[in-house]
């Protein structure tokens, strides 16, 4: 079989060998209802706890309840917009969210506003960064949430995450975060940086995609998602995915664990990838915080080349990337996220991101370049657009 | 997501390129939507066009587009050039998602500025030489 590499660990992740082996007995060794209340239920039972309680320290959350499983990232996010915008409002119908968001959240937002809601649309600057000055203008009597990411998935930009829930619990408002991307990359403390809500999924972390969680901080009130069963407190009923819940929890300990060591291991994988490609590719730039960012993401704009193209050439050579979120990629539409940092329509529609994984090898990176210089190279040649003019 | 003439068409186009000595030159699409396109032709004394060639800035669709529309007017006359239609190369191009059959419509579009350009230089040529 002719090599491949897979440089899209942004858009999901492989299982890991230790949390797949803790999930393979839940399929038919321990394979109780979590519910039941025989032997059999009350073992897998103890997983799933024992799963909460692996989320709940690795994030900083006081209570194990705090934590409700969902099926991943967008049923989080759906359920904390919507179910918290739904719980609080009598006191208002105002929610704030940054221009950036996943599209989960900007299109539960979008729901909201057919009920009648209001939301206002933070901008960001051309790093990815919200403006907190701007957020404070916007804060109105009747806002009851402000939601934003903690990594943008696109372009891997971290947000002044403590700093923005600090205001929003000056003027008395709840705050929501999507960890999505964090997790694994930086270091999460709900109770440290005053995070009322968040948002997790395993498949990032190299654990099993279709389970996530909502963290939701006692005491707060959120609309019930799904009814008929006791599962998570009543708030969403469904019998429990218990091999999932139990990688995922396996996942985000792990994470957590080898934050540090993976994290080195990613940021020396980008910048090898990034010399390189500076080296041997003119026309490239970088979108997105030079700095303030996570290292796993890399997303680059190649002139004159169109990013379908591109990445359909690396694909044939054998090297998996994404046009940013895979969520939307399938469609021509422009990224949301690249227009709101002020990339012009043309430089957006010639950016890909790539993402690394913990173990992504030099000779995946030499691969993956040398398919990349052929690749650009030879779209290059074909460009109606030329390099007159460009810097 | 794209058809396997499509993907063959993609990864091997036959006119690909800049063509030197072309006398006419066709232009559409704009960078900012996506898609810029440049058809050239090299038409004889017949009117009869020799050679077709494009350049591209677009995706798969809009490559191949441009592909088949320089295959179906390459050894054909102007007027037989002219009629070639978005439909033909739509049928040519096979099963085409919904949102980038525009780029047939593109790609004859194109065509009908080179050969408009063509006419348009012979016409400067023609005022040149009385």
């Amino acid at each position: 079989m002719s090599k491949k590499v897979y440089l899209d660990y942004a858009s999901t992740t492989y299982v890991s060998s230790e949390v797949l082996n803790e999930m393979l007995p839940c399929f038919n060794a321990v394979y109780g209802n979590s519910n039941s209340l025989h032997s059999y239920g009350r073992e897998a039972s103890s997983l799933v706890d024992r799963a909460r309680d692996r989320i709940k320290n690795a994030i900083g959350a006081e209570k194990s309840n705090e934590i409700y499983f969902t099926s991943g990232g967008t049923e989080a996010n759906n359920w904390a917009i919507k179910g918290i915008a739904h719980a609080y409002s009598e006191k208002g119908k105002h929610i704030i969210v940054s221009k950036i968001e996943h599209k989960s959240l900007l299109d539960a937002c979008a729901s909201l506003e057919e009920e009648g809601f209001e939301v206002s649309y933070l901008p960001v600057d051309k790093h990815g960064l919200v403006n907190m000055g701007e957020l404070i203008h916007l804060i109105r009597k009747d806002t009851i949430l402000v939601s934003i990411m903690a990594v943008n998935n696109e372009i891997g930009t971290i947000q002044n995450i403590k700093a923005i829930a600090k205001i929003c619990h000056d003027y008395n408002v709840l705050f929501h975060t999507d960890a999505s991307q964090a997790i694994g990359a930086i270091k999460i403390n709900v109770k440290d940086m005053e995070i009322d809500a968040m948002t997790m999924t395993a498949h990032k972390i190299y654990g099993p995609k279709g389970v996530g969680a909502l963290y939701l901080k006692d005491g707060i009130r959120i609309e019930n998602l799904i009814y008929g069963g006791s599962q998570e407190r009543g708030k969403r009923g469904g019998t429990v995915n218990v091999p999932s819940v139990v990688g995922f929890g396996r996942a985000v300990e792990s994470a957590n664990r080898d934050i540090m060591i993976n994290q080195q291991k990613v940021r020396n994988v980008r910048e090898y990838f990034l010399k390189n490609v500076n080296e041997r590719i003119p026309y490239v730039t970088v979108n997105g915080h030079p700095i303030q960012k996570v290292n796993g993401i890399l997303n680059l704009c190649f002139e004159m080349v169109d990013k379908e193209s591109l990445l359909m050439l690396l694909d044939i050579e054998g090297v998996a990337v994404s046009a940013g979120s895979a969520c939307t990629s399938n469609s021509t539409l422009q990224s949301h996220v690249l227009k709101a940092i002020g990339i012009s329509d043309e430089f957006a529609n010639s950016s890909i991101r790539f993402s690394f994984g913990k173990n992504t090898t030099k000779a995946d990176l030499d691969f993956a370049i040398d398919a990349l210089v052929k690749s650009v190279e030879r779209l290059r040649s074909i460009s109606a657009l030329t390099k007159a003019g460009r810097k | 997501m794209f058809n396997e003439r499509i993907m063959k068409r993609f990864t091997n186009p036959k006119y690909a390129g800049g063509l030197r000595g072309a006398n006419g030159t066709g232009r559409s699409g704009d960078s900012e939507c996506g898609d810029l396109i440049k058809i050239y032709i090299l038409v004889n004394d017949e009117n009869v066009i020799t050679e077709a060639k494009f350049k591209a800035y677009g995706g798969v669709c809009t490559i191949v587009a441009c592909d088949i529309a320089c295959g179906l007017i390459e050894g054909r006359s102007l007027e037989a050039a002219l009629r070639t239609n978005y439909y033909q190369i739509l049928e040519e191009m096979g099963q085409v998602p919904e949102n980038r059959e525009y780029t047939a419509t593109l790609a004859e579009e194109a065509i009908k500025n080179a050969i408009d350009d063509f006419y348009k230089k012979k016409e400067k040529d023609l005022k040149g030489k009385k």
